[in-house]
């Protein structure tokens, strides 16, 4: 079983937070695994929140025209690995 | 006997605006009409059509082309595999036109991929009979029964003038109409269609989705004319970005309260109009939240309270006076006071759907003996958006099974949030669910998880 790494621990966090998962814990979350529809059965409401709680944590704007969009979301590693990407260097 | 000629009305009026945008190209209204009777040749003899595309261009030329062809729209109120068979069950030689990945529709698929360069058509607008059926909109209906709503040409002709009379769109600068919104909802398709087809307007082919999309669309498109929701607005707002100046935003589906108006006033610098409609009337009246709390009916339509105390609305788009669903007080025939939604509509993040619906859906599904939605609580107010639980009992059933169910016959966001199997209801003696068993049989189940 692959285990998060230390980033993926705090955008795991975010997403429960956000999201109010209650009964989701975030070291729970599969790194690897869907988070829309199957896995967690997030929806497009879901992304939405999710997208703002990423522009107030990281300054990462998402966009759905960016063509990897589907990619970004599609689990938590990719979606950790695109705000590493983009997060507004401090 | 006489014959008269069947009256008909344009169906693109001849007006400066292009009729769409795509990405940074304007689609003139000759190009647009060339698309939809290129696609009108193609569709198959049928009464009618699903009209499923998403892109909201490809959705306009093919409701132009069902028209062309006499053929009714048909627009479900979502994708669900259930939901499109039940409605394919009435419309048996019905095609589906489509532009994304709907694989799962068992319906013969008709792909619509028009992107405004086929040409210019030439000669006259044509014209579309006014007593021709134009769309039916299916809804999930109170009873527990899905219901259909009809609405000929020339009642969203009506409907339409009477929202561009109101939002300045007749003459005007021309602008793009910037839509969160699905063109396949009422207030989808008169704000953002109707308002571009008959108006002096261009639709955005593009449904801005996030706060960083809706920014570059505003700036892109401008002028622009934001078409949104209370939900869309409160993520706009919440994103604390720096904002364009659009001409003008409407917003519909749900109430809007004033602070939120005044704060979207503020931080876009324009004005902000909201639009009253429910599926049986569609929009009949419209209010600018920061400066009244009550509703102004459009032009041409009158309210009143029937013999049950109801308040109806009829205007020139209703055959009849139409009762509508929701708790008002009419102020006089063209003001009224909307005190609140009746109990059993639920609106989850602006859509809509009948709680005794949802209950006959999740208790149609094979293994599941009793179960019952839970409506979230109205006054708790938290950030983002509240969703329905359920309590269900199905022993021979899991929870991914339920929910796979329940994911075809509705949309995603009424799915329960959590499903909670139980071994019985807690049913008073008289069959009946109180509401705060309900909640704290929830909370007992959510310390033991």
């Amino acid at each position: 079983m692959p285990s998060q790494t230390a980033f993926e621990q705090e955008v795991a966090r975010l997403i429960v937070d956000s999201l109010n998962l209650e009964d989701v814990a975030p070291e729970e979350i599969e790194p690897e695994d869907a988070l829309f529809r199957e896995g967690l059965g997030l929806d497009s409401i879901d992304a939405l929140e999710l997208a703002l709680a990423i522009s107030r944590a990281y300054g990462v704007q998402i966009r759905s025209d960016d063509e990897n969009n589907r990619e970004i979301f599609a689990s938590l590693r990719a979606l950790s690995a695109h705000i590493e990407a983009n997060r507004a260097t401090s | 006997m006489t014959d008269t000629p069947r009256v008909t009305r344009p169906l693109i009026a001849d007006t400066p605006a292009p009729l769409a945008r795509i990405g940074d190209r304007a689609i003139s209204r000759a190009a647009f009409l060339a698309d939809a009777q290129a696609l009108a040749a193609r569709l198959p003899q049928a009464g009618a059509a699903f009209n499923l595309c998403q892109d909201r261009y490809h959705f306009a030329v093919a409701f132009a082309a069902i028209l062309l062809r006499g053929q009714i729209n048909l627009l479900p109120p979502n994708r669900g595999s259930t939901t499109l068979a039940e409605i394919a069950s009435q419309y048996p030689d019905a095609p589906a036109l489509v532009d994304g990945p709907d694989a799962e529709i068992a319906v013969p698929v008709l792909r619509v991929s028009a992107r405004g360069e086929a040409g210019e058509a030439t000669g006259p607008m044509p014209e579309i009979p006014a007593d021709q059926t134009a769309i039916l909109a299916f809804s999930s209906g109170s009873t527990g029964t899905p219901t259909v709503h009809a609405r000929s040409w020339d009642a969203l002709h009506a409907v339409t003038r009477q929202a561009l009379e109101c939002f300045e769109l007749v003459d005007g600068s021309g602008p793009t109409l910037v839509g969160t919104v699905p063109p396949q909802h009422m207030y989808g398709l008169e704000s953002t269609l109707l308002y571009a087809l008959l108006g002096n307007a261009a639709l955005l082919a593009g449904r801005p989705f996030y706060p960083g999309d809706v920014r570059a669309a505003l700036t892109e498109c401008a002028p622009a004319i934001l078409v949104t929701t209370p939900f869309h607005l409160n993520a706009c707002l919440r994103a604390g970005l720096e904002w364009p100046t659009p001409e003008r935003i409407l917003c519909a589906t749900a109430p809007l309260d004033p602070e939120t108006a005044g704060q979207a006033e503020r931080v876009f610098g324009c004005r902000l109009d909201e639009i009253y409609g429910c599926t049986e009337a569609g929009a009949i009246a419209t209010r600018r939240t920061t400066r009244e709390s009550d509703w102004t009916a459009y032009p041409g339509v009158q309210l009143h309270r029937n013999d049950d105390g109801l308040a109806c609305a009829q205007g020139p788009q209703h055959p009849e006076a139409v009762p509508l669903p929701d708790h008002i007080e009419v102020r006089d025939s063209r003001h009224f006071r909307m005190e609140g939604r009746l109990t059993d509509q639920l609106n989850i993040a602006g859509k809509r759907a009948s709680l005794a619906d949802l209950n006959r859906r999740l208790n149609a599904i094979p293994g599941v003996l009793d179960g019952v939605f839970i409506p979230p609580d109205t006054d708790k107010v938290a950030h983002g958006v509240n969703r329905l639980a359920a309590l269900v009992v199905a022993p021979n059933r899991g929870e991914a099974e339920i929910q796979a169910a329940l994911a075809e016959c509705m949309d995603p966001l009424f799915l329960p949030r959590p499903l909670v199997r139980v071994e019985h209801l807690p049913r008073s003696a008289t069959g009946k669910l109180p509401r705060q068993v309900l909640l704290d049989l929830l909370a007992y189940h959510a310390q033991c998880a």
